[in-house]
């Protein structure tokens, strides 16, 4: 048995196998990974730490221009306005408020625009039991009807806090309640979530799209920033989302009319 | 067959069993086997990240002296205005005294919108792609807190949706952390104020805590971590924010940059409907220590394995 | 004393030297395994150049191929045990020459779980930090950390008690006892104690329930003490093939009636697990439902354990059956161990654990081309290291090569020496 015939020929072929490997792996791209694709990035101001709406303390505060919230421009001094009311005994917005919702509260339990407004002065609030309440200390009228949300916000449970939690190093933020919720609709608006995790590999992301059929590279789920802004007529935010009240026809061309084009984008939805 | 050159002495006719050709056989296959493994290695001139001997000899984070430490911090903000052309300012906080941090989330209020995770991306300069997120968000149906009936990639027209309720899940900074005791380095550890941080500079990128992990809090990093220049946060600390290298892991820190200098951490201010709470459990006066007092109902995440999660998920009740 | 040096320099010289003489199989076999070698060595570059992304694994799922591949090779190194156990305590006469096989495959398998942990690892460049009194060394908290005591002890063990054993045998001198049987026994309890150890780095992990059972450490022994002996058995039929070393079919056959031992075992306490997995109704068999049955959509590894049972109760049954007497039912049935338990341990143990995560997310594993290849060529590098130390130990333990034979020229006249001893 004498292999040694077989050895050089085995030995060339694996001259011949190295080389063939030497000449593969230089070559730049053999095997090379491929590139990632890119993930679309979130818009900042998506996830700015800004309140959802801008309340009419936030508005004082900013100095903005008030002149839309000047009760007595319109309503005559010492003079109550009138409420009226339809044939189910629900409250008539008059048109010059139409962009306000009633919705405080299921089944029409607060039809009546003076149970919390105090009609003998339209600049203030009023508790149920005739106590007036200024502008600014409005919690104190939230919490005459919802207590343990007014002792949990107190407390610091309920709503939302920023800024320092060290008083030593800076000033915590508290917001009040008007800062999130409408007061004539508080019932948070539902929102568009920002985009679901993407998994590493590509494959997997492609899969995650396909069982879910999300269009891909979708940087931002809404074209609105998630914060209210001041409009020109009341404290009505513009959220996106649809607002659950009962009936959401009457508030479409209340919006369309107030000329904002966010507004009216709103009132397309 | 090693190639020998033919000993001095060496006569024609002795030794035999070598000759010339055999020489050349041998020597052809050894030539080609040493350049296909030179050649094999080709992949490595892509490498672009090769650590530095400073970075190869850096010492482990609780040895270093404070010049050591400064010099560190020089370094990471030298590489950070190499790469993204904008100076960060790179500090080591200390955890302070009589500080110990505690996490309250309210499962009442949670809408499910994901701007927390965001947040917390941009906050931390966390790699796009691939994507690195610390918190994510789990979608249950209601009544049910198996969480393997949860939903993680959700996305309606609007949130939250009839039917189920939203649980945001991050790094519980347990008490008891699993993750500290199987690190075979200590590259992760706990700190006095609650936080479990990483060195990661220290960090060998075994993987084994984000297998211990219970709450699965913790990422590696499987490729370099990409940040576009113009979202970068140059507020940053060592064991928090500053950018992490290739192959070592990462998670929530409780914003150790904000938090440590007082401030909330970036979920908590973003949170559109309040339902994040953070504070100082060992100040009476703290939101946190109002919730574990007041709240009758409070939950930690996998309480049963002994974890002793600092993250308590509480109801309106 | 300087004799003393420069006769084992000589001896190591020689060793080295024949390594790289052989017959056309020879050159075959290890060309075959250097390009494979190669391959891997060029895929792990890639990796180093641009991180464990070239890799199938990810966050949900963080340990892959690799850890399956160590966790399986712990075991085979734990295996050598097995005849150690049969020679050293009970003198059985047929094994006593074949130990060192053994020890030899348990020291190729050492390095081999080396190689995969290294390649694992994020920041292989860091490996300092593990260096106790260099870095820092979580001993004992961390499993990790008994690791890589325990291993790196084996090796060390195995290395002595072989190099030991091959260079008096080199010298043609008995081997002084207390220089390796105390190593010897040591070695019985270690062996145990790496895969026990190994076990533990699963079973400690109370957030992963598909692992966190006392059943794990048992499983891992049995089905090492099967896999391991079943390899030793094809392995000592390809020496006594291409080399005219004695290995007598008794031998095997006691071997054989080892992995018969450990198989029936093994399938015993998976029958175990299966019970416990499934009878209660409990809610934390997810990992276990997708294993056996698939959840959610996800069955990918339905196929794959299912054929590891089978091939396991078919090998348990030819096993107890006398017709794997025949040596070619034997070798069926150890290829059979050998795959059935390579898939339990890999894809059967370590990737369910990971699916679904702690959260309930579901993201299967399917391993790269990249991290096949390296995965090949360190299992081309293993079986390259067995087969020169099989090239080494073979001709000192037949007298071939020793001390006596050693030309007074040197090692240069090692090269014909070593020619003229190919079988031809």
């Amino acid at each position: 048995m004498n292999d040694k015939p077989r050895v050089p020929g085995v030995l060339f072929i694996l001259t011949l196998v190295f080389i063939v490997l030497t000449v593969s792996f230089s070559r730049r791209k053999w095997m090379e990974p491929e590139p990632l694709k890119a993930i679309a990035l979130v818009d900042p101001d998506l996830v700015q730490p800004t309140t959802m709406r801008t309340s009419y303390v936030q508005l004082v505060r900013m100095q903005a221009d008030l002149s839309d919230f000047d009760c007595y421009a319109c309503h005559e001094k010492n003079k109550p306005p009138t409420l009226r009311f339809d044939a189910s005994n629900n409250l008539v917005i008059p048109k010059e408020h139409l962009d306000i919702v009633m919705a405080h509260g299921q089944h029409n339990r607060n039809n009546n625009c003076f149970n919390c407004h105090d009609e003998q002065n339209l600049v203030l609030l009023q508790t149920r039991d005739g106590r007036q309440v200024k502008f600014e200390d409005s919690p104190r009228l939230c919490g005459s009807c919802h207590g343990p949300t007014y002792r949990d916000w107190e407390g610091g449970a309920h709503g939302r806090t920023g800024g320092y939690w060290k008083k030593e190093a800076g000033e915590t933020k508290r917001q009040i309640c008007v800062d999130c919720h409408n007061p004539h609709s508080p019932k948070i608006p539902p929102r568009t979530p920002l985009p679901p995790p993407h998994p590493l590999r590509q494959a997997d992301q492609a899969r995650m799209f396909q069982e879910f059929r999300q269009p891909e590279g979708v940087a931002q789920t809404s074209s609105l920033p998630y914060r209210g802004f001041p409009i020109r007529r009341c404290d009505q935010a513009v959220t996106t989302g649809r607002l659950e009240v009962g009936d959401a026809a009457g508030w479409k061309p209340a919006l369309r009319s107030l000329g904002s084009p966010l507004a009216a984008a709103a009132a397309e939805r | 067959m090693i190639p020998q050159k033919p000993h001095p002495n060496w006569k024609a006719g002795q030794n035999a069993g070598m000759t010339r050709r055999s020489f050349l056989r041998g020597s052809a296959v050894f030539a080609s086997g040493l350049a296909a493994l030179a050649a094999s290695l080709s992949p490595l001139r892509e490498l672009d990240d090769f650590p530095s001997v400073e970075q190869f000899a850096q010492k482990y984070y609780k040895e270093l002296t404070p010049a050591e430490m400064a010099k560190v911090l020089k370094r990471i903000e030298d590489e950070v205005e190499r790469q993204y052309g904008l100076r960060p300012h790179v500090k080591d906080l200390k955890p302070a005294d009589g500080v110990e941090f505690v996490y309250a989330l309210n499962l009442t209020r949670c809408v499910g919108c994901r701007k927390c995770v965001h947040a917390c991306v941009a906050e931390n300069n966390q790699s796009r792609t691939p994507e690195i997120q610390y918190i994510r968000v789990l979608r249950l149906p209601h009544g049910s807190l198996d969480l393997e009936k949860a939903e993680h990639d959700y996305h309606p027209e609007s949130v939250p949706e009839k039917g189920y309720f939203y649980m945001p899940v991050q790094c519980q900074q347990c008490k008891n952390p699993p993750c500290v005791k199987v690190c075979p380095v200590h590259a992760t550890w706990q700190e006095t104020d609650g936080i479990t941080v990483i060195d990661y500079d220290w960090c060998i990128g075994c993987r084994y805590c984000e297998a211990a992990c219970p709450y699965w809090a913790r990422r590696f990093n499987f490729a370099k971590p990409s940040v576009p220049k113009d979202r970068l946060n140059l507020n940053m600390a060592y064991l928090g924010n500053r950018p992490r290298p290739r192959g070592v892991m990462e998670k929530c820190h409780f914003c150790l940059q904000r938090t440590r200098a007082g401030r909330y951490p970036a979920c908590v201010e973003v949170c559109p409907v309040g339902a994040r709470k953070f504070g100082n459990i060992l100040d009476p006066n703290s939101e946190v220590a109002y919730i574990l007092r007041t709240k009758r109902v409070f939950i930690q995440l996998k309480e049963e394995l002994g974890t002793s999660p600092r993250f308590f998920y509480y109801f309106d009740v | 004393m300087t004799t003393a040096i420069r006769n084992y320099l000589v001896f190591l010289a020689r060793c080295a030297r024949i390594a790289f003489v052989g017959d056309w199989r020879y050159y075959s076999w290890m060309g075959f395994l250097s390009v494979f070698c190669l391959l891997g060595l060029n895929a792990y570059a890639r990796q180093f150049a641009h991180g464990l992304l070239v890799t199938g694994m990810s966050d949900e799922v963080s340990w892959g191929v690799y850890i399956a591949n160590f966790t399986f090779l712990v075991g085979v190194a734990a295996a050598a045990v097995m005849m150690v156990i049969p020679v050293y305590v009970y003198n059985n006469e047929d094994l006593h020459d074949l130990v060192i096989f053994g020890e030899l495959l348990a020291v190729a398998a050492i390095l081999m779980c080396l190689a995969f942990v290294t390649v694992d690892l994020g920041r292989p460049d860091r490996f300092w930090h593990l260096i106790p009194g260099l870095g820092q060394f979580n001993f004992p908290a961390s499993m990790l950390s008994w690791d890589v005591i325990v291993l790196n002890g084996y090796l060390l063990l195995n290395v002595h008690i072989c190099g030991y054993l091959l260079y008096s045998r080199y010298h043609g001198r008995k081997p002084a006892k207390w220089f390796y049987i105390p190593f010897v026994f040591v070695a019985i309890v270690w062996a145990v104690s790496i895969h026990t150890v190994t076990a533990f780095l699963y079973v400690g992990l109370g957030g992963r329930p598909f692992w966190n059972s006392a059943i794990v450490g048992p499983r891992f022994l049995a089905s090492a003490f099967t896999a391991g002996p079943a390899l030793i058995i094809l392995a000592l039929q390809i020496i006594r093939h291409v080399t005219n070393y004695r290995i007598t079919d008794r031998a095997l056959l006691t071997l054989r009636s080892i992995v018969q031992v450990s198989m029936l075992i093994n399938v015993f306490l998976l029958a175990n697990e299966v019970f416990k997995e499934f009878y209660s109704g409990n809610l934390h068999v997810a990992s276990s439902r997708y294993l056996y049955l698939g959840l959610q959509g996800r069955h990918a590894l339905v196929p794959w354990i299912w054929t590891a049972i089978g091939f396991n109760l078919l090998a348990m049954v030819l096993l107890v059956l006398p017709v794997s007497r025949s040596l070619r039912w034997l070798n069926l049935t150890c290829v059979l161990c050998i795959v059935g338990i390579w898939i339990e341990k890999g894809m059967g143990l370590v990737i369910p654990g990971f699916i679904p995560t702690p959260l309930g997310a579901m993201l299967e594993y399917r391993p790269s081309l990249n991290e096949t290849l390296v995965c090949f060529g360190i299992w081309a590098f293993g079986l390259l290291c067995y087969t020169i130390f099989l090239r080494m130990a073979v001709p000192i333990l037949q007298g071939r090569l020793s001390k006596a034979n050693e030309n007074p020229d040197g090692w240069r006249s090692a090269v014909v020496s070593a020619e003229a001893w190919v079988k031809s």
